[in-house]
């Protein structure tokens, strides 16, 4: 039987190494690019995608680690880019350069799945392994709270 | 004249433009980007094309590059001003380089200075030629239309016509001799609040970055350089590489002595990126490491500090110091350094570079597409036109993007191996193998009288230059990289600067800001321990220090620089300070630099060795603003780097190499660290000037003289926290 795991929706099957991490393969393998390598080791958040909902950095976790899981990278991470964080992100103008923001929105995400009002410092707590060399935090930590308002007290 | 019609062109499609409708080709003013050394005059040649097609579409074809600083919503936004065009329909393409799009290097802030104008007189002169158009269809006259969102306008009847319908006539008008432009007050979108036009793509993660290229057939490098500057492979062992599953090829890169080109190293080239940098690991290399293995920053910057407290070689000098030292009631000096610094953009060094025998081709992110053609020109033994460069979009670059030995690798590797080939540097790599911020030491002087005011200053810098990168057997920082501390702006008859011994050791280059972050942060502390010595408040002293300048010409500079430190001051509660808690308090800094004036005022809390950086108030003067939100954005990330550098972020050689590694040992800030910032603008109808650059320069120095307040600490060194690493 070949191993495989789903991406954004749809089965692929691992034909790489298995210790391959996630990042290449994604990047190198399938082309879905919008996943980014700033580190390769787990200490900028570039490169952070859900497994199964939850945020992981793609660059240290081997493909023979995430057989029949779940991962969502920024291209699935909603249908037409209408994520409620993607619109607060759009709507305060958030990127700069932009390389950092795929990682930046996908571990909000996953930090505004399990918390519905997240206090300036939760936020601070989640978002810290997402470097912005840029200097965008100012305006994320802003996008988050707005991205929360809409998701959970709006009806 | 300096716009041309060129719509019925040849050379256009060469270009990648397509043609059909309206082509105004612009002359750039390339004399200006050459006296500020960002490149070589050439003749005049038209540089930047708007194309206004059939259906509407308006599209700006220019050379210079995104990298996150906005040029490519700010351009766009002022030809579709002056234009009556709708903002939304103009697009901006960024040209292959190619001698036609002339000046595409990207730096020294100098984007908007050097194209305001003529991309307004550009906007101008077709909206000219589309009124022209018009009225010769409704047979008026020209004064009877008006232009507006898109549509040229019948003053008498209403009647309207699309831009797109009248593309092809407007191409026959006549270009107007002195097109009219717009008031101030007239403006649609200049000056406004724009949202980035790639944003949409960012936040999908479609937007495609240099690291994202992809190619039928393309095979993935990595590398490993040569740890020491001038060293050379002595001895290489493969075997071990060779046998990893997908690795194709182990190519060996000689160093290659021209500026910007590589360092040196052992490339390896596998199916993808993470075989091959699996596979560098496996390579056995000895190096020569050559007389550069000395070089130790610990003992190197106390070299420094010792070349510039004692005599060193004079740059300038106005009046006669050494009696207005004798005749000094105070006389105070102080000794100011900081380290190496390494640009550290999220992406990494990153290319596609697919050489043949008959064509080069590149995909990069760059800030210097002709440095890349001069390189590979030189290397391929080639004319530079015949490299043909396609500009990506940068994931930062701050500097770094500017030197392209990155993309000579990839083509060393390409040319090698006859494939097109991705060359992605580590992030080890890309910190240790840099062109660094120089390390420095400053060493200043002053004399004063009973009133405060000072009489003699006496500035010594020792820095390793950047001129080094072209003359590494320059012993000093030339004269002219001393000349922003001679024209500085605080007054004193009696002035000398010098210039300490400081050979370069590394590779030096341009880090965003430049040598703005070291006068910046020397000057605006040092002020601020006149103030103190003095016994006067700092805003006070400055603005004294300002008063005493009498040259004429430095008059109206002199007025924003202050009004830019009152508005901080103001808005900061500084004229409140006495009221702040315990361990708190307020410093202030204003620097001059890339044509703009930024004040800081940082408002800290310190608690024992805790330093933390509670509100920052940031006044830019930068003459007219293109887009506000873009200018404020700028000014944040400007707050963060200068953050980094001010607290944390140094490069640290020893026995000739770069020992940081990652972002663990080399701390940027983080989101954690992010005070409140709060961004003041000036409203200015003063010509644009730099945005990108100046806001790094005041944050150190208004950060050590708000920890003083704060605690009566002194810091004199960047970083203020180095990691011991
Ligand atoms: S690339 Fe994965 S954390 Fe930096
Ligand atoms: S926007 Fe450039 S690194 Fe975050």
């Amino acid at each position: 039987m070949k191993q495989s795991m789903i991406i954004n929706g749809k089965t692929h099957e691992i034909d790489v190494d298995g210790d391959m991490p996630l990042l290449w393969f994604l990047r190198d393998r399938l082309e879905f690019t919008g996943t980014k390598f700033g580190c390769g080791s787990g200490l900028c958040g570039a490169c952070t995608v859900h497994v199964d909902g939850q945020a992981i950095r793609s660059c240290i976790t081997p493909v023979n680690t995430l057989v029949d899981k779940t991962i969502t990278t920024i291209e699935g991470l909603s249908e037409n880019g209408d994520h409620p964080l993607q619109k607060a992100w759009l709507n305060n103008n958030v990127p700069q350069c932009g390389y950092c923001q795929a990682g930046q929105i996908m571990n909000a995400a996953s930090l505004l799945a399990v918390n519905t009002a997240p206090s300036e410092q939760e936020i601070d707590t989640a978002m810290q392994g997402n470097i912005c060399r840029c200097g965008t935090y100012q305006r994320i930590k802003k996008a988050i709270t707005e991205a929360a308002h809409t998701m959970y007290k709006e009806v | 004249m300096s716009i041309s019609n060129v719509s019925r062109r040849n050379f256009l499609k060469t270009a990648g433009i397509t043609t059909g409708g309206l082509v105004l080709g612009v002359a750039l003013p390339v004399n200006a980007l050459a006296e500020k050394g960002i490149m070589k005059a050439s003749g005049s040649s038209l540089n930047a094309f708007i194309h206004l097609a059939e259906n509407g579409d308006t599209t700006l074809y220019c050379g210079r590059c995104e990298m996150g600083q906005g040029i490519s919503t700010a351009l766009p936004s002022v030809v579709a001003d002056e234009m009556e065009a709708d903002w939304q329909r103009v697009t901006v393409k960024q040209g292959d380089a190619d001698e036609k799009f002339g000046p595409q290097a990207t730096g020294g802030s100098a984007s908007i200075r050097v194209m305001y104008q003529p991309m307004r007189e550009a906007g101008a002169t077709a909206k000219a030629m589309l009124i022209a158009a018009a009225a010769k269809v409704w047979k008026t006259s020209a004064d009877n239309c008006f232009a507006q969102a898109h549509f040229v306008i019948n003053k008498t009847n209403q009647q309207k016509l699309g831009f797109g319908e009248l593309a092809s006539i407007a191409a026959n008008m006549p270009v107007p001799e002195k097109p009219v432009l717009k008031k101030k007050s007239d403006f649609n979108y200049i000056g406004t609040k724009l949202p980035r036009h790639d944003q949409n793509e960012v936040v999908v993660g479609k937007r495609v970055y240099g690291v994202d290229t992809k190619l039928p057939g393309l095979k993935y490098a990595a590398i490993v350089h040569c740890p020491v500057l001038g060293g050379s492979l002595k001895s290489l062992d493969k075997t071990d590489a060779l046998k990893v599953k997908g690795v194709t090829d182990v190519v060996e890169i000689s160093r290659f002595d021209v500026p910007f080109g590589s360092i040196g190293g052992v490339a390896v080239v596998a199916d993808n990126s993470w075989t091959a940098q699996q596979a560098v690991k496996k390579l056995k290399i000895e190096w020569n490491l050559g007389e550069n293995a000395v070089y130790d920053t610990k003992e190197y910057k106390q070299q420094l500090v010792a070349n510039v407290e004692k005599p060193a070689t004079l740059a300038a000098e106005r009046g006669d110091i050494d009696k207005a030292f004798k005749a000094a009631k105070h006389k105070i000096s102080a000794t100011y350094t900081g380290g190496h610094l390494s640009h550290a953009p999220m992406e990494p060094n990153a290319s596609v570079v697919w050489v043949q025998k008959d064509s080069c081709e590149v995909w990069a992110s760059t800030q210097s597409p002709v440095d890349i053609q001069k390189v590979l020109g030189q290397y391929l033994k080639r004319e530079p036109k015949e490299i043909i460069v396609h500009v990506a979009m940068a994931g930062g670059a701050f500097g770094r993007k500017y030197k392209c030995d990155y993309v000579h690798e990839a083509a060393v590797i390409s040319e090698q191996t006859g494939v097109p080939i991705q060359l992605i540097w580590s992030r080890e790599e890309d910190m240790r193998t840099g062109y660094y911020h120089s390390i420095n030491a400053q060493y200043i002087e002053a004399s004063m009288d009973d009133k405060g005011n000072v009489t003699g200053w006496l500035h010594r810098a020792a820095f390793p230059s950047i001129a080094t990168l072209f003359n590494p057997s320059l012993v000093r920082a030339p004269e002219q990289n001393l000349g922003d501390i001679t024209n500085h702006l605080f007054g004193v008859e009696n002035f000398r600067t010098e210039s300490g011994d400081a050979k370069a050791h590394t590779r030096i280059g341009w880090y965003r800001a430049v040598y703005a972050i070291f006068y910046g942060f020397s000057f605006g502390t040092f002020a601020d321990e006149l103030a103190n010595k003095a016994g006067k408040d700092s805003l006070t002293f400055v603005n004294q220090l300002f008063d005493n300048n009498k040259n004429e010409k430095q008059q109206a500079q002199i007025q924003r620089a202050k009004k830019a430190l009152a508005t901080v001051a103001d808005k900061s509660g500084y004229h409140n300070r006495g009221t702040l808690p315990k361990g708190q308090g307020i410093g202030l800094a204003v620097h001059y630099s890339f044509q703009s004036f930024v004040a800081m005022a940082v408002h800290v809390e310190v608690k024992g060795e805790d330093i933390k950086v509670l509100n920052v108030d940031c006044a830019i003067d930068c003459g007219q603003v293109l887009n506000l939100d873009g200018a404020t954005a700028q000014m944040e990330g400007a707050v963060v780097m200068g953050m980094s550098l001010a607290l944390s972020t140094e490069i640290t050689f020893r026995e000739g190499a770069v020992v940081n590694s990652n972002f663990h040992n080399y701390p940027v800030m983080r989101i954690t660290d992010m005070p409140n910032v709060r961004v003041h603008i000036t409203d200015s109808d003063e010509k644009p000037t730099g945005l990108g650059e100046p806001g790094v320069a005041p944050f150190a120095p208004a950060l050590s003289n708000a920890v003083f307040a704060a605690s009566g600490k002194r810091y004199r060194d960047l970083p203020f926290k180095p990691l011991a690493v």
